[in-house]
């Protein structure tokens, strides 16, 4: 791919942007929940397509049009079977406790429920999985730039790193927050075009549908046996793994993105940001995936394109990037790169802020120093954000295993966060759950986790312990990990819990069902009815699996 | 500041430079691009961004407050 000087222009003129947004809200940082948390002050629409866009980085959009390529449309029960439900459940019924809590992160709402170890068990894992996810983001990028543009890698890793870090340092979450959603325009502007040109020369659905195989092009039709599918993966295992476990627990305790939500000015805002929210995610699959499919079509048309290849196999991390340089001019191609940088940039941003606030405000004010005056916490916050972009840049030399992205951070988050929802849901629904039971269930938990991927093996990977069975893929492991993750914190937590003390009850209100106020419902237009909004997602969201059953 | 000003002004730039690549090199193409894409997907960024600065500029006239102070 050959870029020419009006690629460079907007690509600049992009930098030029997302740094004078956070040099112009560096006026809006005075204190440490300023720059840590934004203060609850961020307006609805902003939390909700952020809420959407911390989500939407480099894995998202290579990784989603590889699978694409590699799955199918299967690939969209990422979005219309794991994250809508995981979104609508978040904001009608966690929300509450979030904002009930007064917690200021993730964490700290685990410390208020239950105990500090649980905190701090979920603040170290966070923080590590956070710049790792932040890593990967920038590996992604360099990877990609280097082998599309030939620019090194060391270079195009330290100049996305140096904005990201510039544009936070300057205006905090806040700053990272209103970035996200001009990358979020971004991404769409720059890619929506390629979706249409791709399927339309592929000859529409129709056209696609008629030069692929069944299973490529059917969302449902073909679970019913993990060998018949591309994903090795049946019904059970897609709806518990990823539709249950995989999505609640990223969507409704990943504190990426529920720090987006928290952002919001009130507990009704924080409700409706993921539901809101859920519309523009619906649609993203038109935007992300179809490409992928659209090009295994057009591979088959002999019109001079062909899938990437990497020794035997395909290199499906290339279909985005080889099919831009079929259908971008110069011109609109500055526009797609842009927003492939954009994409990195606010994974990689997201991140940051995340791990900021978790550092700053549960591991160094949690544990190493309590009682400093507040101006210390926000040189704290400062200082931890170059940490943070620093060790996410070594964590980016580190991500080499895995050819699809999607796969690695699954098998990360089914470690981390499968046992975590089992966590709130106990510790949010069900006031009897003590500390030490939600301690020992995720500890449990988290082995579970390593137990069970180190006693099955998929694609070579796996079976340190002993290979006890085999998946087709690891797709299918990875939600075999998570279901075992969950169901094993949950029963640990409930036994212990049975067993030991709980807080007293006046200790738990803001905390837990039954004993926290929510807000009725007023007399408030249909689309501000947390309840009523929810439904009409879903029902949106039916009718989506139906039309690409 | 109301963040769709900036938004909206920077998609309209990049709308006006990539609809003028469409207007003046109009031979400037892809592979597998049948129609002029830089002039199409450049007006639409112009319109997008227009809308936006439209937006923002109705909340600023209507008094709303919107977006963070400062």
């Amino acid at each position: 791919m050959t870029l020419h000087a009006v690629d460079y222009v907007i690509l600049a003129l992009y930098f030029g942007f997302v740094l004078g947004i956070g040099w112009y809200l560096k006026r809006t940082v005075s204190t440490s929940a300023d720059f840590l948390t934004s203060g609850h002050s961020v307006p609805l629409w902003i939390t909700s397509l952020a809420f959407v866009a911390a989500n939407l980085g480099a894995q998202e959009l290579i990784g989603m049009s590889a699978s694409g390529a590699k799955y199918g449309i299967m690939t969209a029960h990422f979005y219309w079977l794991g994250a809508i439900p995981a979104m609508v459940f978040m904001g009608v019924f966690m929300m509450p406790f979030y904002f009930g809590s007064r917690a200021r992160s993730v964490p700290e709402y685990l410390k208020l429920r239950f105990d500090e170890k649980t905190r701090g068990f979920n603040a170290f894992a966070f923080a590590v999985m956070t710049v790792f996810s932040s890593g990967i983001s920038m590996y992604a990028l360099g990877l990609l730039l280097e082998l599309v543009l030939g620019w090194s890698f060391t270079a195009s890793v330290l100049l996305s790193a140096a904005i990201v870090l510039a544009y936070t340092l300057a205006g905090g979450l806040t700053s990272a927050i209103y970035n996200e959603v001009l990358q979020f325009f971004l991404i769409v502007m720059g890619f929506a075009p390629l979706a249409w040109l791709s399927v339309s020369r592929a000859g529409g659905w129709s056209g696609i549908a008629h030069r692929l195989p069944a299973v490529m092009t059917s969302a449902w039709g073909h679970m019913g046996h993990a060998t018949d599918n591309p994903m090795g993966v049946e019904l059970f295992s897609m709806a518990a793994g990823l539709g249950f476990v995989l999505s609640f627990g990223y969507w409704c305790t990943n504190f990426l993105v529920v720090q987006r939500a928290m952002a919001a000015r009130g507990m009704a805002e924080g409700r409706l940001t993921p539901l809101i929210g859920a519309f523009p995610k619906m649609l993203l699959p038109f935007v992300v995936i179809l490409p992928g499919i659209a090009a295994v079509a057009l591979s088959r048309m002999g019109v001079g394109y062909t899938l990437p290849r990497k020794g035997a196999g395909y290199d499906y991390d290339q279909v985005l990037t080889t099919l831009m340089a079929q259908f971008y001019p110069s011109g609109l191609l500055g526009v797609g790169l842009t927003g492939l940088m954009a994409s990195f940039m606010s994974g990689m941003a997201g991140n940051v802020t995340a791990f900021n606030t978790v550092w700053t405000y549960d591991i160094y004010q949690g544990y190493i120093r309590k009682h400093a005056p507040d101006a210390h916490y926000l040189k704290v916050g400062r200082i931890t954000t170059v940490v943070g972009v620093l060790l996410s840049i070594g964590c980016a030399y580190l991500a080499t295993l895995y050819n699809n992205i999607m796969d690695l951070l699954q098998l990360v988050f089914g470690f981390v966060n499968a046992p975590l929802f089992a966590t709130f849901l106990l510790g949010m629904f069900w006031k009897r759950s003590t500390a030490n039971g939600a301690f020992f269930g995720l500890l449990s938990g988290t082995v579970a986790a390593a137990a069970t991927h180190g006693l099955t093996v998929a694609e070579g990977k796996g079976g340190w312990i002993a290979p006890l069975a085999t998946y087709p893929s690891t797709m299918a492991q990875n939600f075999w990990i998570a279901i075992w993750a969950f169901a094993v914190c949950f029963l640990v937590t409930v036994a212990i819990s049975l067993v030991t003390r709980r807080k007293p009850v006046e200790e738990l209100k803001g905390l837990v069902w039954g004993v926290t106020p929510i807000p009725r419902e007023g007399n408030v237009p249909w689309y501000e009815r947390p309840v009523l909004l929810a439904v009409t997602v879903l029902v949106c969201c039916a009718f989506l699996n139906w039309a690409f059953r | 500041m109301d963040l769709r000003v900036p938004s909206g002004l920077f998609f309209l730039l990049t709308g006006i430079i990539v609809t003028l690549m469409g207007i003046l090199f109009p031979g400037t193409t892809a592979p597998l691009a049948e129609t002029n894409v830089n002039l199409y997907s450049g007006l639409s960024m112009v319109l997008f961004g227009t809308i936006l600065l439209a937006l923002a500029r109705r909340a600023s006239l209507s008094g709303r407050p919107q977006g963070r102070r400062g």
